[in-house]
């Protein structure tokens, strides 16, 4: 059984964003426009939150679902519209939702977006949306998947091609984008795997471990630099 | 058809059934506008989605659930008076049971809405029923809440039964609606009797009923991890913070329908004076609670929880925080501490106090922590916009408006609690007395008789 | 000394109406939390939880249920007997 994880390497991150376009991109992720930003109503499943500032200015880090392997978030919802898979992903059912965001009030890393009016957009920007991840109405909770679509996509085209599926197929749209190679994805249930491995270097640190949340999104960062909170 | 001399001197407590005056009318006039206003809100809401609403990412709960919060602490109004107050035997209980019992079910109705108000999909409502979740606090909301609502239900209706069969042989309207509901009452005995059994058990089992409701609503808050709210304490605080709101929101009803319904001769001085003590006590008690809650935050000085409690302190929130200390304390400490301030106005300006105050309390717990999540973003802010504001308005109209309605077809003060207080229990109460004095002319203690 | 109060068909049925009313609500409830256990069993998500309130839960309504009866059955056969007023009924006892 698989172990999906992620390690974001911090020292490598230039904080361009790439990855947060590319999310928005291939989850069809709305632009809620200025006015509704203003408000607080931006939808980033995977966003770049401020770190600590020091003297070469100020970090940022990318921050997608952690996909806690103890989730606060699926304890909460009281009709199973989030809930962990199997393999580790802390999936959200749109269809299910039913908008009590009580999820959103015990996410300890505040993940999770809203849907607050129905953003869906027809036209162009409705052209480019991606078939294989479906578009939410108003009212519900979404947040980052690690791109689940494509690991079903990957799963479907092995057994098409009648072999088996390697791990190595299966890549979020945010850790395909990284410029800098920043984000790194895989099998943590593999002992050899990069992410693996990564998570084994002394430069590995989890967000916020004392909750006990065991998130799968572990960061790399040197300790004088990127102390974080 | 029997005469109303059988009824005695409570047959003024027919009246506001059978005589409707100006007043109602335009009250219920006013509400009625207080409620368009919250389904006009509410029309907006289901039709745009929540956006309408001050709410955003982090503070995704607001005025909707401190509402729910709120109208389901005051339910406690019932409980504590009816139940509580029953089984200790206090006598001054009795022209105040069914106005308590009333609110405990409407205000029930009410704080269960504002959670269906909140939900981003109401249509999906009845998911809850098909898959919900034993694990998740909401659910145990649910349950406890049904319970509590049909318990309620029950235990205000029982003693209603006897006044209903008044009604249905004196009164000339709702005939059919009085002789279903009277049951056959006849007075008899055997019917006594069962009655004061059934009420007996329901008097004690709604007790640990309306605890865990206010319990499992506080679980929604400590059982998550969030700074301000994973607190073991919450329990407790809530439940005292419910029969500390409902003393407050039943004295300020007893005093409208006094003056509404000329009661001055049910409800006097005497009862408000009772109910003043309690509701000192309980804001003392209130403010212990509040006291250890935020000592210990202060005192372990952990960062994400000081970043929470300096905003209550002295950063956004500080004036509600401050206005919620003065309203829940310092004036109930003053009005209903110092002799000379507790009459009838005195103790209704605090009864408002406390409900401000407690509202707020509510509001104080939700929001900050919401606004000062653990990861160092940016500290949220919240708003409330006409909607919320709108459905506020129309949930206390509501309210207000059910309440009266209720008082227009049956008595907003039990009639049969008045007759068996003037007619049995005068006697019962000095046979009590009697059975704790020692026993004279060296009589065998053991002989004396238990009085019935 | 009062009279028997009427009881026509119409009111009959219409107590008998609220009493179904209340047997099905309640047993709605119980089945509901019922479902809810299995669906917690079947998909083994966190079981502890819907038994233990299972097990709390549905004695206290089963206990309502038991009330709200006790109090319909007993009203309607004891008003069948004689018809006093109470006030006048515990006057006697107090004399005897």
């Amino acid at each position: 059984m698989a172990r999906w994880g992620m390690v974001i390497d911090l020292d490598r991150c230039t904080a361009c964003g790439a990855c947060v376009i590319a999310c928005k991109a291939e989850n069809n992720i709305p632009f809620v426009g200025p006015e509704e930003s203003a408000r607080g109503h931006t939808i980033n499943w995977m966003d770049l939150i401020p770190g600590e500032e020091h003297e070469e200015g100020s970090s940022a880090m990318p921050r997608p679902c952690l996909h806690c392997d103890d989730p606060p978030c699926t304890k909460v919802c009281p009709v199973y519209a989030t809930y962990s898979t199997p393999e580790g992903i802390v999936a959200q059912i749109f269809a299910r939702c039913i908008g009590c965001r009580f999820c959103m009030a015990a996410c300890p890393y505040t993940v999770k977006s809203f849907n607050w009016f129905d953003y869906r957009q027809d036209g162009l920007l409705g052209a480019a949306r991606n078939p294989d991840v479906s578009t939410r109405p108003a009212g519900v909770v979404e947040k980052c998947t690690f791109c689940h679509h494509r690991l079903q996509r990957a799963r479907e085209r092995a057994r098409a091609e009648k072999r088996p599926f390697r791990a190595e197929e299966y890549l979020p749209a945010c850790a395909e984008t990284c410029p800098s190679e920043a984000i790194f994805f895989g099998d943590l249930a593999d002992p050899n795997s990069r992410v693996a491995r990564l998570r084994r270097s002394p430069r590995a640190r989890a967000l916020l471990p004392e909750l006990g949340t065991k998130p799968k999104v572990v960061y790399l960062a040197r300790e004088e630099r990127h102390e974080i909170d | 058809m029997r005469s109303t001399e059988a009824l005695g001197p409570d047959v003024c407590l027919l009246r506001p059934i059978e005589e409707t005056g100006r007043g109602f009318y335009i009250t219920a006039g006013i509400l009625l506008l207080g409620v368009l206003w919250g389904v006009l809100a509410y029309g907006s809401q289901l039709s745009r989605g929540l956006g309408v609403t001050g709410l955003n990412q982090p503070v995704s709960w607001g005025f909707y659930v401190t509402n729910f919060v709120f109208f389901i602490g005051i339910s406690h109004a019932g409980t504590l008076i009816s139940a509580i107050l029953r089984m200790a035997q206090a006598e001054w209980r009795r022209p105040i049971t069914r106005m308590a019992e009333v609110i405990t079910v409407l205000v029930l109705f009410i704080g269960a809405g504002n959670i269906l108000l909140d939900l981003g999909r109401p249509d999906r409502a009845l998911n809850v029923l098909s898959y919900g979740r034993y694990q998740s606090p909401l659910l145990w909301d649910a349950t406890s809440i049904s319970a509590y609502l049909t318990a309620s239900l029950l235990y205000l209706y029982l003693p209603l039964i006897p006044d209903i069969a008044i009604l249905r042989d004196h009164s000339t309207r709702h005939h059919f609606l009085y002789a279903t509901l009277a049951l056959g009452w006849a007075g008899t005995e055997r019917q006594i009797r069962v009655l004061n059994r059934a009420i007996a058990v329901m008097a004690v089992l709604v007790i640990p009923v309306a605890i865990s409701v206010h319990t499992v609503v506080s679980f929604v808050f400590s059982m998550t991890l969030q700074p301000g709210w994973h607190s073991t304490i919450f329990g407790p605080y809530f439940v005292v913070g419910a029969i500390f709101s409902g003393i407050a929101a039943l004295i300020i009803f007893m005093v409208i329908f006094r003056r509404a319904y000329r009661l001055e001769n049910y409800l006097k001085p005497i009862h408000f004076q009772y109910l003043g003590f309690l509701l000192l006590t309980m804001s003392f008690l209130w403010f212990y609670f509040t006291f250890a809650e935020y000592i210990t935050a202060y005192y372990g000085s952990v960062p994400e929880e000081m970043k929470v409690f300096w905003a209550k302190f002295t950063g956004d929130y500080a004036l509600f925080f401050w206005s919620m200390a003065i309203c829940n304390f310092a004036v109930p400490m003053t009005l209903l501490g110092i002799p000379r301030f507790r009459t009838i106005t005195g103790i209704l300006i605090a009864s408002i106090s406390v409900c401000v105050g407690m509202w707020l309390e509510r509001f104080i717990i939700i929001v900050p922590t919401l606004s000062h999540p653990r990861l160092p973003l940016e500290p949220g802010s919240y708003l409330p916009s006409p909607v919320e504001w709108g459905l506020m308005v129309g949930c206390f109209s509501l309210f207000g408006l059910l309440y009266m309605f209720f008082s227009k077809i049956f008595p907003i003060i039990s009639i049969w609690e008045i007759r068996e207080g003037r007619e049995v229990s005068l006697r019962e109460v000095e046979d009590r007395v009697r059975s704790y004095l020692p026993g004279e002319q060296g009589e065998d203690i053991a002989a004396e008789g238990v009085p019935r | 000394m009062k009279e028997r109060a009427q009881t026509p068909g119409g009111v009959r049925a219409a107590q008998l109406a609220i009493l179904v009313l209340i047997w099905i609500f309640i047993l709605g409830i119980i089945s509901w939390i019922v479902g809810l256990l299995r669906l917690s069993l079947q998909l083994g998500d966190i079981p502890s939880a819907s038994i233990g309130i299972s097990l709390v839960a549905i004695p206290v309504f089963l206990l309502l249920l038991g009330v709200a009866n006790y109090v319909f059955w007993g009203l309607r056969s004891a008003g069948s007997g004689e018809a006093t007023s109470a006030p006048a009924e515990a006057e006697r006892r107090h004399e005897r």
